[in-house]
């Protein structure tokens, strides 16, 4: 039987096919653990490929729409491939924002200062109890059902954001694609189309990016065949963690008070030399930069530039330069956060509101995997490695 | 020793990481052949009989049964907590009540957890003061979400009951009496921990992104939410609740035999032996049921249970806990799609249990995923 060295940097990630049961490396968090087979996309950490359905992400970027993306991941078709099945798609996709009243009361109940991923979490839950009840069958258009979820998150954000500033509730218009509404909703007035290019372009990049916790955790609940939006729930709550989604807000809790390149590099080296953490530093796959910074510098740079805010972008490049001198010779480098924070902090977004932005995106992939996990389910049950006492009895007066 | 070191570092495992160590674990031992479920040491048989379940939740979370002053300061703490934000039950009145009670129930949680103190700290100090506010949270809200059923508004809790038996007073509205209260308080028991399943596992993987306990365990009510996994008692209920005598069900049984129906509460991915739950309830369940002149049931549920081990433990299969937990909430008067809730509320615990040893060395869970290129 063959062993996988998947901590290997040979090790490509991508395989013929997959025998069960496999033999790999095993290393601190699960990886280097094959958890599954997939056909949605391919991440190699070592040579910084990400495809999308056999796409290259540097392709995608910036040609497409969120929407044309998130049908691509589901279907595995291309939007041009079949016209009219993309048209079905997306018609969907947008009749489905609408919520039901009782929904956005339950938001609108809550104080608007409660972090945003809490009030998303509990409106997917609310939600769920008006799409599934206890006599639903959880078979059928899955499809459908999973396409529904994705643009109910957004329409949720999208409320969230409303109450969160104060305004109105949302109506949504049926010509407005996905990116038109969300910043129609931050920016309180119809958003031009350079603005809805780069919140396009943030959520296919942040679209699918393997089994990070939420998507991982979805599938493990999807495998138990819970209802759709348990799956959901259960994902938001992976997104919580500071590790993960509280990490953008980090970004621009540490960047924004900077007011000079200069002042942004002693800052810098002087956190690194007190062993404090620059936040947009450090992914857990990879060892050279990762390949989506690239595509979003260029895009922070020339929004900047457009909104004004030039000094911003040479206070973020001014930390990105001394950081990755202290820790690129330690395999330390710019994750996606820095920069993506910066991008929706130019598109008018509250910092609490950038784990529920980011969250829309990776919405797509999510559900991708969930309907590929749904086509031959098996309940993910692993061991624990028992080290604990021999058997021992209840004496009479127990423990005490 | 640290929970990572029971990794090796090459392992092999089936689809849906069967036999995949995930980590050194110290708080159950589940033993698939010899029929034995440990918690810390203690079978699961001589835990039911002795302690309370506050006595085992505080021997799931730290290690020992509580001393005296121990056992007491966890009693209040729990107490404590007994009344959840009051949005979350306000939350009720807008959720349709024909929605599942798991989901009605987990939006409350998902409401409450809008409310939790602390709720941007992940140290370790916040997280050890979150198990006895999460389990009697849960509790409160449980009960609120079965009386919902009925279109009942919540009842105040009772200061001079304990855990189980106020859970029991919150749900039903009376005072249950010491034979029902014993036996419910043995199926929270037996069903307080059991080892890595998916539910538990996903809860592992929040808890390893730094978030906090609350939102772990709602992860791993997901899990448990599903038809494969918490689900199954309701199911298994409700398979024998069809049939007015043994006789009928048990043609009902071989014929179903024939056809190759997956039973609910039948078979179990670790114990290919009697599961020991079972044998710990059987005599709850008997009892409680003659009480209440459902002796009938008992006798289907033995009917139907011959017939599906007879032909079925040759391959490993026999009833598990999910076949019979229903037959204890049926005579005590739960509705019966609110099975799935007791089990739920009780192995948080144990979910609970796994994250705080995970949290001090583990990291984060993200194993990869191969992609495929054969067409």
């Amino acid at each position: 039987m063959t062993t996988y060295r998947t901590l290997s940097s040979n090790f490509s990630w991508a395989l013929d096919e997959l025998d069960w049961p496999v033999t790999s490396e095993v290393g601190p968090g699960l990886s280097g653990v094959i958890a599954t087979g997939t056909r949605v996309s391919w991440l190699d950490p070592s040579s910084g490929a990400l495809e999308y359905r056999g796409v290259p992400i540097e392709e995608l970027a910036g040609m497409h729409s969120f929407e044309e993306i998130a049908h691509l991941l589901i279907t595995g078709n291309e939007p041009d491939e079949d016209k009219e099945a993309f048209s079905a798609f997306r018609d969907q996709l947008r009749a489905s924002r609408v919520l039901p009243d009782d929904v956005i009361a339950l938001i609108r109940s809550l104080d608007s200062q409660i972090h945003p991923t809490s009030i998303l979490r509990a409106g997917v839950s609310a939600l769920g109890c008006h799409e599934m009840s206890h006599e639903d069958e959880l078979s059928g258009e899955r499809h459908w059902r999973e396409l529904r979820i994705i643009a109910q998150v957004a329409a949720l954000v999208v409320q969230i954001i409303r109450h969160r500033a104060g305004k109105e509730i949302a109506e949504f218009q049926s010509e407005n694609e996905l990116a038109f509404e969300v910043l129609r909703a931050i920016q309180d007035t119809d958003p031009d189309a350079k603005d809805v290019r780069s919140l396009n372009l943030l959520w296919v990049l942040f679209a699918d990016h393997g089994l990070d916790a939420p998507t991982f955790t979805s599938m493990v609940v999807a495998s138990a065949l819970a209802d759709p939006y348990y799956n959901v729930v259960a994902g938001l709550s992976a997104l919580r963690g500071h590790r993960l989604g509280g990490a953008s807000e980090t970004v621009l809790e540490q960047i924004l008070p900077l007011d000079t390149p200069e002042n942004a590099r002693s800052w810098v080296a002087s956190t690194i030399a007190s062993g404090g953490r620059i936040a947009g530093f450090g992914h857990r796959l990879y060892r050279i930069p990762d390949p989506r910074v690239v595509i979003l510098r260029k895009e922070v740079a020339a929004q900047a530039r457009r909104k004004g805010k030039s000094e911003l972008f040479d206070i973020a490049r001014a930390v990105e330069d001394e950081a990755q001198r202290h820790l690129a010779p330690r395999g330390v480098h710019l994750n996606i956060n820095f920069y993506a924070a910066l991008l929706f902090h130019l598109l008018g977004a509250d910092t609490p509101l950038l784990p529920c932005l980011y969250m829309v995106g990776r919405m797509a992939g999510l559900m991708a995997r969930v309907h590929e996990e749904l086509e031959n389910p098996r309940l993910y049950r692993p061991l624990g490695h028992y080290t604990g006492y021999p058997v021992r009895h209840i004496t009479p007066e127990k423990g005490r | 020793m640290k929970p990572e070191a029971g990794n090796q570092k090459v392992q092999t495992y089936q689809r849906g990481l069967e036999g995949l160590e995930v980590t050194d674990t110290r708080i159950s031992l589940i033993d698939g052949v010899k029929s034995r479920l440990i918690y810390r040491g203690y079978p699961v048989d001589e835990l039911a009989e002795n302690c309370s379940f506050e006595e085992v939740t505080y021997l799931i979370l730290h290690g020992n049964l509580p001393n005296q002053q121990e056992y007491s300061q966890w009693k209040d703490e729990l107490r404590e907590w007994r009344i959840p934000p009051k949005e979350a039950f306000d939350s009720l009145s807008i959720i349709p009540s024909n929605a599942h009670p798991l989901a009605q129930y987990r939006t409350m949680l998902t409401i409450a957890a809008c409310h939790i103190p602390e709720a941007g700290r992940s140290d370790m100090q916040a997280q050890w003061r979150r198990p006895a506010r999460i389990l009697s949270w849960s509790a409160a809200l449980a009960a609120g979400a079965i009386r919902h059923l009925n279109s009942q508004a919540p009842l105040p809790p009772k200061d001079d009951l304990d855990f189980s038996a106020n859970f029991l007073w919150q749900a039903l509205e009376r005072e249950v009496s010491p034979e029902e209260k014993s036996a419910f308080e043995a199926s929270l028991i037996v069903q307080a921990e059991h080892g890595l399943h998916a539910a538990a596992f996903a809860a592992l993987i929040v808890i390893s992104t730094g978030a906090d306990l609350g939102s772990a365990v709602l992860a791993g009510m997901g899990a448990l939410s599903g038809v494969r996994h918490g689900g199954a008692n309701q199911l298994a209920y409700e398979d024998i609740s069809k049939f007015e005598c043994a006789e009928e069900a048990r043609v009902w049984a071989r014929k179903q035999l024939d056809e190759g129906y997956r039973f609910p509460g039948y078979g179990h991915r670790v114990y290919k032996c009697p599961d020991p739950r079972v044998a710990v309830l059987e005599s709850h369940a008997k009892n409680l049921l003659a009480s209440k002149g459902m002796e009938d049931r008992w006798e289907i549920y033995s009917a139907v249970r011959a017939e599906i081990e007879g032909a079925l433990s040759p391959k490993g299969i026999y009833a598990n806990v999910d076949s019979i937990t229903g037959l204890i909430y049926a005579p005590l008067g739960l509705p019966v799609s609110s099975f799935p809730i007791p089990f739920c509320l009780a192995i948080e615990t144990g979910w609970m249990a796994h994250c705080l040893e995970y949290l001090p060395h583990g990291a984060m869970i993200e194993p990869g995923a191969v992609y495929l290129t054969s067409s």
